[in-house]
């Protein structure tokens, strides 16, 4: 195995142009996965190239109203920085422990693409996109499209993401997230429903539902039906919606918990976001 | 590979592979065996030290991810003043039993109160959450903290 430590992104973009590489971040994922007893080098089966000494890749910033996200970023710069939403901090600050808060990137938690992973929830209710890039080409794609499977991404090998961007938005929000315990618990099942009203209507409904799919579950279709109903009218809806999520989700048994279980509390879940709805 | 950074406010420069994990780096090349490993992923801070100031677990960071950086070790914090408010907090309040947490559990109250001198409950809590302990269930080491600090009752 050889190690790349590219200081650049243009060397990054061409080392990975000219070999397959895993990409390292904060290695909170990759390490866990390729480790070995102690002492012991990690098991990578092919080349690593990390990111950590790449320069300009750290930063957050808001243009047109978007925020941007360099993929180096850690969860605590986003967790202490004025321009990042409350609602993606709510979620952040739930992540993982402090320490791994401080090592770990936003951008290797989407690309790990795990169902259990809660940074890709709100990305998914905010149509957040990624930018991607390789050395001949530059693209972007909504992190939804981005997630095709099971631990599944539409990375090419030669691409690397360099940034991710979130609409910031003023709705209303409800995020809870259902693990064993509060720090350092992988979700069971974790729930992000927003809304905005005007005039006492729904001007917009979105719900992110985690932990039920290969990927976050959200529904543009379903969700649409719900947008300019009153607020009683929503309500007075609530066993349509649940009817609606109930087909939607589609949760499979592991080892933190059965399938059944995970139905109940995402159900649960919606219910009382429709019943906090004002 | 030879990569330097700056352990205890001194540089070093170790000639390793890039992907060795940091306490491997610290305990095996450097013989620094303060900071200890537990559970080896993440899960139970024994591995903690201060990378720029903030905790880290050294059991997943690659020891690339440290070049150039500040690295403090028990060994760095034992000779700091604040060391020795927090060692005898944790001696006077029980904060300490087997002692195996105990670097990693100093490590995140030294982090915690030079952040935050005065914390709350909640705050001293949070900022352990990643840390383990198997013997003393935690409240001892809690008391230690808020001992410690600058609300407390340490003299
Ligand atoms: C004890 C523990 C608790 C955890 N708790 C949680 C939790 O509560 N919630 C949660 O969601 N996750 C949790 N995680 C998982 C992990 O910490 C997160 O997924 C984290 O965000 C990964 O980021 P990283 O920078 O460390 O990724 P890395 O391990 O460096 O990389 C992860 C993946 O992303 C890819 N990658 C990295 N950078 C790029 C890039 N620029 N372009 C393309 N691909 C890239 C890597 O190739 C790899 O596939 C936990 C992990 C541990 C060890
Ligand atoms: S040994 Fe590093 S967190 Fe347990
Ligand atoms: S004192 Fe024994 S593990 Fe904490």
């Amino acid at each position: 195995m050889n190690s790349y430590i590219p200081t650049s992104l243009e060397e990054a973009l061409k080392i990975l142009f000219e070999h397959d590489c895993y990409i390292l971040a904060g290695g909170t994922d990759l390490m866990v996965q390729n480790h070995r007893s102690s002492g012991l080098l990690p098991t990578f089966k092919k080349d690593v190239l990390f990111t950590s000494q790449i320069e300009g890749l750290d930063y957050i910033k808001v243009i047109n109203n978007e925020l941007h996200i360099g993929a180096n970023t850690k969860y605590i710069s986003m967790i202490e920085s004025k321009f990042v939403p409350t609602m993606l901090k709510n979620v952040f600050v739930e992540i993982a422990s402090p320490s791994i808060r401080n090592m770990a990137t936003l951008t290797g938690n989407i690309n790990n693409a795990s169902p259990a992973a809660d940074g890709t929830v709100p990305l998914i209710l905010l149509d957040a996109r990624l930018v991607l890039q390789s050395k001949d080409n530059k693209r972007e794609i909504s992190v939804d499209d981005y997630l095709i499977g099971f631990k599944k991404t539409d990375r090419k090998p030669n691409e690397m993401v360099t940034e991710i961007i979130v609409p910031l938005t003023d709705h209303k929000y409800l995020w809870r997230k259902v693990g064993s315990r509060k720090a350092e618990s992988i979700s069971k099942v974790t729930f992000l429903g927003a809304y905005k009203t005007s005039n006492n209507k729904i001007s917009d409904f979105r719900i992110a539902l985690g932990c039920v799919s290969i990927k976050p579950v959200r529904s543009k279709q379903v969700e649409s039906k719900y947008i300019g109903l009153t607020i009683d009218e929503l309500k007075n809806k609530k066993d349509e919606i649940v009817n609606d999520y109930n087909q939607l989700i589609e949760p499979v048994t592991d080892q933190r918990s059965n399938k059944e279980y995970k139905r109940k509390v995402a159900i649960n879940l919606l219910k009382s976001f429709i019943d906090s709805i004002k | 590979m030879k990569i330097k950074f700056n352990l205890n406010k001194k540089d070093v420069i170790v000639d390793v592979d890039p992907s060795m994990r940091l306490l491997d780096v610290l305990r095996n090349v450097l013989h620094l065996t303060g900071t200890k490993e537990g559970c080896g992923e993440g899960s139970c801070g024994a591995c903690s030290v201060l990378v720029d100031n903030m905790p880290y677990d050294s059991c997943l960071t690659p020891v690339i991810n440290v070049m150039n950086k500040q690295v403090m070790t028990i060994e760095g914090i034992r000779e700091s003043k604040e060391y020795e408010t927090i060692a005898n907090s944790f001696a006077k309040m029980g904060g300490s039993q087997c002692g195996f947490c105990t670097p990693g559990m100093i490590i995140v109250t030294y982090a915690l109160l030079m952040k935050n001198p005065n914390p709350s409950e909640e705050e001293i809590r949070l900022a352990l959450s990643g840390n383990i302990c198997r013997c003393t269930g935690y409240q001892a080491i809690v008391n230690a903290v808020k001992d410690a600090s600058k609300g407390g009752k340490h003299e």
